[in-house]
């Protein structure tokens, strides 16, 4: 950007570290369950160890601890430099990011002692052994959406980059979401009305904070990398609207076929089939950028990563909308899938993306270059060679356990329906799953290998001070 | 975007942060408010019970059925009725081995045998071990009971019969406008009557009992302890001949440790919370054939969940992920204490080829010592847990339109069978 504006770059840093911690650490948690809860079901047992108690605890720790808080901390980094202008207050990103991490270390990791909330993704409690962790995380949040629309405020240029809209949708909606997922549920109805405000939540957590937040950076971090300008303005900004205007309409698409009215799950059904829009603007905006400089793929990790992520998001965008439709569903639900499903959207495709901006952001941030590209391409390799099993696993064993279940239904009396669950117990079908869960186990720790490296190569830059031969500085 | 281009409406939003957070809030509030907001009030099963047989559970019954697993040094569950004046119904059967004696003022609460016309009151009366004047005559009476049986089988010793234990007790009006009955452990569905009765004797009119069926205690007797000390220990004992429970902050005290089957099923469901069952189990019969038969009986499908059948849980669980088999039905498939005190032990050995984690905190240790192998004594968090699950699918409709006999009011056997179409 600018070369006379001085960036104050300790929030970012701030935010960014400890995250990149955490996404170990949270997939270290991730293949711990992968074994103790599947493979050698309740090998190590007890009351704090257990698989419903930790699995909260890998769930926190990547999705809050790592790429939320990622997230973050790239908004810290390029919000003030699309706008031309110093952070609006740096004592306030301090005082944010000692809320943020006090409140959200101590609530995630109170989970195996028993303070689960309860609803999904909205598992924080509201105060562990007196601390207010939520309201700790809740002034974390404030104090950094403040700061950072004070900074989009106060902006040195007039016009606004997608990124600035993403972030500003973002803030905005994620405010909202929260809110409604921690404390508003409680104020509806029981039942059935808090269950669509928890879907509400959970939906929108994905789709209005990390899809937005991952397409801000994927937008801003794109360019940058490849040095070349955004394919078309134009449509990015109809991606944007289109998903301002769908987003929120389609929780009620987690419960199809369940007790919900019907007529909310057809008008989910309906606005998740509009998703296809602004995935595919997304998809092809990024694609079309990098149209003629293709060679940046194979020079740049952060690029590929970029680009895998980008590929991923179409995938899962083509995944969302038809596991949406209610005869797709009857097979896929809560099923193998789902989790298949989770996974490529928040790690291919969202932690894709956050890598790709920490690889570009780090030499900036330190003034340093990268202490190893090697490590770097390592890193990218080892990733994909992980994700692919790990997601293929789940997809192929969830869509096989769903046409097990689906047996049951062969026959024309409840005789012969009834007699199917004889010949073919629900426990046989969580048995054929164990060959699908070996594989997402070696994918699993794949990826944690290749996440280390990561780690040692992000503190190597920060940390050493000599300049390694190899080491070249990125675009 | 072009030079060209300035005036178009892109352009313009494009420029104003104010106009760009506007549009953002406007599109968000829209969603908001018709799938947030609009819905409940919309669809009313989402608020209104399935039944009036739910409400009385959650709202009569629960609250005053009371249950410890704490007399001192044995573990021994134990289960009491809270009855209340005017307000709990009570149901009193003479039958062939279950005699009542009342003075004459009170003969007309009880209804015998053959009696067509059901008669439930509000009145508090229970029925006690017979006392005073009423000892010698249940003596008596007792007496004259197994001399007519013994006449009526003059061979019973030859053809192996049993003497009927002819059970004796006095109807009597106690003081006070509370009272303590010893009730039925496994209490899964409660006493419902829908037709043929009438309530006498009413006070004040509570709202309950013009609901179209009301929930009884059929035939209350007093819940009566012995303290004892045996060496060292001390503990109490149900005894029918003891002394009566004075208050419900005795109940609920520290030695006698009872707590209402409505804190059990509260905390039941902050358990389910917090151990993660969620995580595996669903908690709703989907309308897909395979779910119905999936949680249904030998010989009827499980009606496909109502959002009704929720509007009493703090948390609802329907789950995203189903590696354990679903909850919805389980009060109705696996109504076993036995079962679950095993399965929760040892899940791996109680269903073969089960991946689920054992929870042997749900136990405390057998302080018979025994042996450390077998299980422990159930503690409160296996009874909430037990009580929170036997609440799923048997409280959709009164137990004499249960789906599990037949009675299934949406007719899901038909439905999937294809003799009948929905609407």
């Amino acid at each position: 950007m600018t070369e006379y504006t001085e960036y104050n770059d300790t929030p970012v840093k701030l935010f960014l570290y400890p995250s990149i911690l955490f996404m170990v650490v949270g997939m270290t948690f991730g293949v711990y369950i992968a074994f103790n809860g599947f493979i050698f079901p309740d090998y190590f047992s007890g009351e704090y160890i257990h698989f419903g108690r930790i699995r909260p605890v890998h769930v926190g720790t990547v999705t809050l601890l790592w790429l939320l808080s990622a997230d973050l901390a790239l908004f810290y980094y390029f919000i003030p430099r699309l706008c031309g202008v110093p952070l609006w207050s740096p004592n306030m990103a301090y005082a944010a990011s000692a809320f943020w991490w006090v409140g959200l270390l101590i609530g995630v990791y109170s989970y195996p002692w028993g303070t689960n909330f309860g609803w999904e993704y909205a598992e924080l409690p509201n105060s562990v052994a007196g601390i207010p962790v939520k309201p700790m995380i809740f002034i974390g949040w404030f104090l950094t959406v403040i700061n950072l629309f004070m900074t989009i405020a106060s902006r040195k240029y007039e016009k606004m980059y997608v990124s600035l809209w993403y972030a500003m949708g973002t803030m905005i909606w994620t405010t909202f979401t929260l809110f409604v997922g921690s404390y508003a549920i409680n104020w509806v109805p029981g039942g059935i009305s808090r269950v669509n405000t928890s879907f509400f939540y959970v939906h929108n957590l994905v789709g209005l904070i990390y899809t937005p937040m991952g397409l801000a950076t994927a937008y801003y971090f794109l360019p940058k990398l490849a040095n070349a300008p955004i394919y078309s303005h134009r449509l990015s900004m109809i991606g944007f609207w289109a998903i301002a205007f769908v987003y929120a309409w389609i929780g009620a698409h987690h419960i199809l076929h369940g007790p919900m009215s019907q007529w909310l799950q057809t008008t989910a059904i309906v606005f998740s089939i509009w998703l296809f829009i602004p995935v595919w603007t997304v998809v092809a905006n990024l694609g079309y950028t990098l149209h003629g400089h293709w060679s940046a793929f194979n020079q740049n990790a952060a690029i590929r990563f970029l680009m895998m992520g980008n590929l991923f998001y179409l995938l899962t965008c083509v995944q969302g909308p038809l596991m949406a439709l209610r005869n797709v569903s009857e097979i896929t639900s809560k099923t193998d899938w789902i989790i298949g499903h989770s996974h490529i959207s928040l790690y291919a495709t969202f932690t894709f993306f956050a890598i790709a901006g920490i690889y570009q952001a780090i030499p900036v941030i330190t003034k340093k270059p990268l202490w190893s590209t090697t490590l770097a391409n390592w890193h990218f390799s080892l990733n994909l060679l992980g994700s692919i099993p790990f997601i293929a696993a789940l997809w192929v064993g969830g869509f096989w356990q769903g046409m097990l279940w689906s047996t049951w239904a062969d026959g024309n009396t409840y005789a012969e329906f009834h007699n199917n669950l004889t010949v073919l117990p629900f426990l046989d079908t969580i048995a054929e799953m164990r060959i699908w869960w070996i594989l997402r186990a070696i994918g699993g720790m794949i990826i944690l290998f290749a996440n280390i490296l990561f780690v040692i190569n992000i503190f190597n830059t920060i940390v050493l001070k000599t300049v390694p031969k190899k080491a070249t500085i990125p675009a | 975007m072009s030079e060209d281009h300035k005036d178009n409406f892109f352009h313009r939003i494009e420029k104003s942060a104010i106009v760009t957070f506007i549009g953002i809030v406007i599109l968000f509030s829209v969603s908001v408010a018709i799938v947030l907001i609009a819905p409940r009030h919309l669809d009313p099963s989402w608020t209104q019970p399935t039944s009036s047989y739910q409400v009385q559970m959650y709202e009569i019954m629960d609250p005053n059925f009371y249950i410890s697993s704490s007399p001192h040094s044995s573990y021994n569950l134990q289960t009491v009725y809270h009855l209340t004046a005017d307000y709990t119904l009570l149901g009193f059967f003479d039958s062939d081995t279950f005699k009542i004696l009342a003075p004459p003022e009170l003969e007309k609460y009880i209804n015998k045998e053959k009696e067509t016309n059901i008669k439930l009151t509000p009145r508090l009366l229970l029925l006690r071990n017979p006392e005073g004047p009423y000892a010698e005559q249940a003596q008596n009476y007792r007496e004259r009971l197994q001399k007519e049986w013994e006449q009526k089988h003059p061979k019973w010793l030859d053809e192996g019969l049993v003497k009927p234990d002819f059970e004796i007790w006095e109807l009597y009006a106690p003081e006070g406008k509370e009272a303590f009955a010893l009730a039925p452990p496994d209490s899964m569905v409660e006493n419902w009557i829908d037709k043929d009765y009438q309530i006498i004797d009413v006070n004040e009119k509570k709202q309950h009992h013009a609901d179209n069926g009301v929930i009884y205690v059929n035939n209350p007797l007093e819940y009566r302890i012995t303290h004892y000390t045996f060496g060292t220990e001390e503990g109490w004992r149900y005894d029918p001949k003891g002394k009566p429970i004075q208050s419900l902050e005795e109940l609920k005290g520290h030695q006698l440790g009872f707590r209402s089957r409505q804190e059990f099923i509260k905390l039941g469901e902050h358990i389910y919370a917090i151990e993660g069952c969620w995580y595996c189990h669903t908690d709703q019969t989907r309308t897909l054939v395979q779910d119905v038969v999936l949680n249904g009986s030998d010989s009827y499908p499980a009606p496909p969940s109502s959002a009704n059948e929720y509007i009493y849980q703090e948390i609802t669980f329907p789950g995203t992920r189903r590696i354990g088999p679903d909850m919805s039905r389980v009060g109705v498939k696996r109504p076993s204490r036995d079962w679950h005190k095993a399965h929760f032990w040892s899940p791996k050995t109680a269903s073969k080829g089960s991946i689920m984690p054992s929870f042997r905190h749900f136990f405390d240790f057998d302080p018979r010592g025994t042996s450390q192998t077998l299980p422990g004594i159930p503690n409160y968090r296996f009874e909430a847990i037990f009580q929170y699950l036997m609440t799923k699918g048997t409280r959709i409709t009164p137990p004499t339109e249960a789906w599990w006999l037949g009675k299934d009011p949406i007719k899901t056997k038909e439905i999937i069978e294809g003799q009948r179409k929905l609407k």
